[in-house]
């Protein structure tokens, strides 16, 4: 499958100062939209932030592309893959 | 130490307790509101802010008029003057650099945030630094005073309170059906265990409430912060401490009828009043955001950071201490304590935090976090 293509780019921001987390991910984001919307790569964000597990998704969703949480076992796994439909 | 003291130790442990829980699970950071307006047009958050004071407002104003509340207005909320605008100001940049406000500093710190204990300790600097200065400002607050011996907007204008809660509450619930139709109010979210901030707001409201009752005043702990700086600088030479004035002043001066016991206290390094109900206050926000973390297994201290952030955060502690004690008093104190009663003071310092935070944002990008 596709799947197996997939580059994935991880980001710790773990730690951060509010509002470091989404900031971040958004200049990352927009730095790797081009492999994003060839579908190469996926984007994996290391964070502690409580607020950015629904900032980044909705800034990601907003794009366009799938977003996934995951827990960790003591910080969130944000992981924004390419929309391959 | 007897018995009333312990109960209002108890009392303001179990208060802080439920506090820093609850903006834990909810991350209720106030400072995100204002911020995340400008930086991101969001207002997701501030409408919650909003509920939370309309709430307030009108369970203050329930529980005055039921005879909940011993006391009208709450001890420490003075005259407005122009202090409180620049004092709000200044507190609006300064908790947009450190990340957080001093109650989000503090829950912060609970789950492990090792910035935020570089804002505590920008905090305690700031506000023992005000001394220097005090005088100084205390007579310009004491020249700007506006309405002097009234307080509240009620009574400045010599109208019944309830009239203005009444239509403040007609307002807001037709305002607030219209958010909860669109779902205005609710986050999205995707982890386990978040406690949407709509709740968050109703029950900080009630302890909002049952503070005022059982205290005699709304939750608020700077005067503290001062008051740890003075403890420090005492050990290390008690005569610079004595012969700055405001360390001397015990502008606290009220009795709880219900527990017979009398509060006195300032900012000074004693264990006065403002200990009695601040440092356990204090305490229970830390240790509640503690456990909620834990229980939710996010506890885990990070130092992986870049060093400019340790840096604002410091900054930024330093700038909301001294604030703090311009103002006077934080963001909680009057946003969830003053406002709700129409406290001139409170509105003027809303109307200085506005532009402050939009201040502070744009020195955070342009600075701290630009690439």
């Amino acid at each position: 499958m596709i799947e197996a293509e997939l580059q994935t780019l991880n980001f710790d921001i773990r730690g951060q100062i509010c509002p470091s987390a989404l900031l971040t991910a958004l200049r990352e984001l927009n730095r790797h939209r081009p492999s994003l919307k060839k579908g190469t790569v996926r984007l994996q964000f290391l964070t502690d932030n409580r607020d950015a597990t629904i900032t980044i998704p909705g800034a990601a969703n907003n794009m366009g592309y799938v977003v996934e949480v995951k827990k960790e076992d003591s910080y969130y796994l944000v992981i924004v893959s390419p929309n391959l439909n | 130490m007897n018995n009333p003291q312990i109960i209002l130790i108890a009392c303001n442990l179990l208060l802080g307790l439920a506090a820093g829980f609850i903006m834990h699970r909810s991350d209720f950071c106030i400072a995100g509101m204002f911020r995340d307006l400008f930086l991101f047009r969001s207002t997701t958050m501030l409408k919650n802010l909003l509920l939370l004071i309309l709430t307030s407002m009108i369970l203050f104003e329930v529980a005055r008029r039921s005879g909940l509340l011993f006391i009208f207005p709450f001890p420490l909320l003075g005259s407005a003057s122009v202090t409180n605008l620049l004092g709000g100001c200044l507190f609006g940049i300064g908790m947009v650099l450190a990340g957080g406000c001093v109650v989000g500093t503090l829950y912060k710190f609970g789950a492990g945030s090792v910035t935020s204990a570089f804002t505590l300790l920008g905090l305690i600097l700031g506000s023992f630094l005000y001394s220097e200065f005090h005088p100084w400002w205390a007579g310009l607050a004491k020249q700007t005073t506006i309405f002097s011996g009234r307080v509240t907007i009620p009574q400045i204008l010599d109208v019944d309170p309830g009239v203005i809660v009444l239509i403040f509450a007609f307002v807001g619930a037709a305002w607030l059906v219209k958010e909860v139709r669109k779902s205005g109010l609710s986050r999205p979210a995707m982890i386990d265990n978040y406690l949407q901030p709509w709740k968050a707001s109703l029950l900080l409201s009630v302890i909002g409430l049952l503070s005022f009752a059982a205290v005699g005043m709304p939750l608020g702990i700077t005067t503290a912060y001062a008051k740890l700086g003075a403890f420090v600088v005492n050990s290390l030479g008690p005569e610079h401490v004595a012969k700055l004035g405001y360390f001397a002043g015990q502008p606290l001066n009220y009795n709880i009828p219900h527990l017979n016991l009398a509060l006195r206290g300032g900012a000074g390094a004693q264990l006065d009043g403002i200990a009695l109900v601040q440092f356990p206050l204090i305490g229970g926000i830390i240790l509640g955001a503690f456990f909620s973390a834990m229980a939710a297994r996010e506890f885990h201290l990070h130092f992986h950071v870049p060093a400019r952030q340790y840096v604002s955060a410091l900054c930024g502690g330093l700038i909301m201490g001294l604030a703090a004690r311009m103002a006077p008093a934080c963001n909680v104190w009057h946003l969830l304590g003053g406002l709700p009663i129409l406290g001139a003071q409170s509105i003027l310092f809303l109307v200085g935090l506005l532009p402050g935070a939009w201040l502070g944002t744009l020195v955070l990008t342009k600075t701290v976090l630009s690439r």
